[in-house]
């Protein structure tokens, strides 16, 4: 009976020898972002933020002496295919995960995530609940639209001088969350909300909506959901001569809105976090992507850039690559130079500083608006 | 009464869309009773394609109207041709296979098309150029455009087009002989693979240029956009009873009809809940659907 041992012992050995052998192996990093469907282009640029951070740790010789290397996978933007992502990515031998764009999807990733004790930092995911779930793996390189709803509320109530205000969102848990924040805030600061529904994403029509929300007149028409519904929205709006101010939130902030709605878009406000090109920490970066690429850095690719740079000084602070010596480094970062500003966590896991400004479209590009200053007044961000 | 009046405009004008396209879904089944799953990526495919050649023929400066019309008929052309590849390689070999292949393959076809499309141009939103204006004029309170009535008059015109092809000519004959018995029409000397390509090229050829309407009037196109819409278009085939012509356009109407009415008037979160409650109502009463004649093969 001495064969079997034998046997049962190899692949051990072989374990072994192949551990030994690949010490040199590199890091992987999972991004799980929508690399298909409707928001691919939004998850295919976060990838490529990430991959500009992962090759400037590289070229200066990686962490611990290893190189990194990005896992993407594709989570849909959608729940179910969110959990299988990030089972595959945990299977994979990831250490840790910077990624995410929708926030349905990312629910789902986080608590599976947090069962494989793999840290994950989010980097484009606002929805509040994903670090009040009370995982400690779990954190987030952008602002959460408890504060972002606030602020859109402060805008209409206190820049706009708006007396009343629709509120409209898609349904996802992103919009969803961000409109009932937006509206609370909204009360609270004494604006009417004189109508709070939800659209169908993918239905291109939405002027039966807006026929509907124009003859309730409203100051404001606030769309919480994302860019190719905003752009429809902007353009049947101004094709049904609708007067309201229209803006949105961070999701509306892209170029394809100006794009879909034409001359439909002007005057269109986006509230955000900053954009690449308007924070000064940014500007090598925005140059290194758009070499890689050959186009401008999306808005969320700044943080997918931050999210992989402060896992790699998480890695270099714990000098392990054992996640669970990662998650544990990653709670004890403080003013991390990131190109978004310096990065410390909070308890919870969120930015314990975060910043949103507003956005205009203004001749058919957006330039920068308006921001809070220190006294809680509105100033010109430029 | 003004909101009533644009509520009406909206439904008719998505209706519209959703007539056309439904009229492919129900050609094609009314013929080789087949549920086109790929049909909606088909409409796609047509948008795309009218998007490249009209911005092939911009960067040549040629006139928007020449060049629209072009684009229109090439889009037609090239669409109604991939209908027929499509018939040809992935459902002919199918057709006397059990329902179920086939309908798996659809899918499969539906797949690919957006995958191939997402290849090919990539995952983000094209956009069409701005060329019709959102100049309108002002009715009864409610704010109409003029590229609204041009939509639903365009559809109604090829609607009428393809009511006169189906029962005016020899091809229309044969289809409709198709739609009763495919072997007795075999037998009568009819060549049952032409008039099915000739099926599934017009219907292919209206999504296409469903498709370019659509991003004419929208603008913004994706490799996804297929999808609801064709849903939207299936259920108003259904609703019309599947396999009836007059059917599917009534039944796009109805359907586009009930969404304005119901996001205006009720709730937009309530439009699919009202939509898909008429349609199972519907079928309760008449489970061949509206104009539906023929009993419904069990899939």
């Amino acid at each position: 009976m001495i064969k079997p041992i034998l046997y049962a012992a190899l692949p051990l050995m072989l374990a072994g020898g192949a551990t030994a052998a690949f010490a040199a192996d590199p890091i992987k990093i999972g991004v799980t972002a929508p690399l298909s469907g409707s928001y691919a282009a939004a998850g295919i640029d976060i990838v490529d933020g990430g991959k500009v951070a992962a090759a400037k740790i590289n070229a200066a010789g990686g962490v611990l002496g290893r190189q990194i290397v990005l896992v993407p996978e594709d989570d849909g933007c959608d729940a179910q295919m969110g959990a299988q992502a990030a089972q595959k990515i945990a299977d994979d031998g990831v250490v840790a995960v910077a990624g995410s764009y929708c926030s349905g999807a990312a629910l789902p990733e986080v608590t599976a995530l947090h069962r494989a004790g793999i840290a994950y930092v989010l980097d484009g995911a606002t929805n509040p609940k994903l670090t009040e779930l009370g995982l400690d793996t779990v954190f987030r390189t952008i602002g959460r639209d408890d504060e972002q709803g606030p602020f859109a509320a402060n805008y209409i109530a206190n820049y706009l001088h708006a007396k009343t205000a629709a509120v409209i969102d898609d349904n996802t848990t992103y919009s969803k969350g961000l409109a009932d924040n937006t509206v609370e805030a909204l009360k609270k600061d004494g604006v009417n909300v004189v109508y709070y529904d939800a659209i169908t994403p993918g239905q291109m029509d939405y002027s039966a909506v807006l026929s509907h929300v124009a003859s309730l007149h409203p100051d404001v028409i606030d769309y919480t959901g994302y860019f190719a519904e905003a752009g429809l929205i902007a353009k049947q709006a101004a094709a049904l001569h609708i007067k309201a101010k229209m803006m949105g939130g961070d999701a509306t902030n892209d170029p394809t809105l100006i794009k879909t709605a034409g001359p439909g878009a002007e005057g269109w406000t986006s509230t955000t976090a900053p954009l690449p090109q308007f924070l000064s920490g940014a500007k090598d970066y925005v140059t290194n992507y758009t070499k890689a690429y050959g186009k401008a850095p999306g808005p969320y690719s700044v943080y997918e850039y931050d999210a992989v740079a402060v896992i790699a000084q998480a890695i270099a602070d714990a000098k392990s690559v054992d996640p669970a010596a990662i998650t544990a480094a990653l709670h004890k970062i403080k003013d991390f130079p990131g190109i978004t500003g310096n990065i410390t966590f909070n308890e919870k896991g969120d930015r314990a500083t975060a910043v949103y400004i507003t956005i205009d479209v203004k001749n058919g590009e957006f330039v920068a608006g308006q921001k809070l200053d220190a006294d809680g007044k509105w100033v010109a961000v430029q | 009464m003004s909101e009533f009046l644009q509520l009406l405009v909206a439904g008719l004008t998505t209706g519209s869309f959703y007539a056309l396209i439904a009229l492919g879904y129900t050609m094609v089944y009314g013929i080789v009773r087949l549920i086109n799953f790929a049909h909606g990526d088909i409409f796609m495919v047509g948008a795309f394609l009218g998007w490249t050649v009209l911005s092939a023929l911009a960067a040549m400066h040629m006139p928007w109207g020449i060049a629209l019309l072009l684009a229109v008929l090439l889009a037609m052309a090239l669409t109604g041709g991939i209908g027929v590849v499509i018939e040809r390689f992935a459902y002919q070999p199918l057709l006397s296979a059990p329902r179920l292949s086939i309908l798996i393959t659809a899918l499969g076809v539906s797949l690919a098309l957006e995958n191939g499309v997402l290849l090919i141009y990539g995952p983000g939103f094209e956009t069409y150029p701005h060329l019709v204006s959102t100049a309108g004029f002002v009715i009864g309170g409610a704010q109409i455009s003029y590229v609204q009535i041009g939509i639903i008059f365009c559809s109604l015109a090829l609607m009428a087009a393809l009511y006169l092809f189906v029962h005016r000519t020899f091809m229309g004959t044969a289809m409709r002989a198709l739609a009763v018995d495919r072997d007795a029409a075999r037998l009568m000397g009819i060549d049952v693979e032409r008039v099915i390509q000739t099926t599934f090229f017009v219907g292919s050829a209206l999504a296409a240029v469903a498709g370019v309407m659509e991003g004419l009037y929208y603008t913004e196109i994706n490799f996804f956009m297929g999808f609801i819409v064709g849903l939207r278009a299936f259920t108003a085939a259904v609703l019309g009873g599947i396999g009836n012509i007059p059917g599917a356009m009534a039944g796009g109407l109805i359907i586009g009809l009930l969404e304005a009415f119901s996001a205006g008037y009720v709730s937009s979160r309530w439009t699919d809940v009202i939509v898909f409650a008429v349609l199972i109502g519907t079928l309760v009463i008449k489970p061949t659907g509206l104009f539906g004649e023929r009993v419904v093969e069990r899939m």
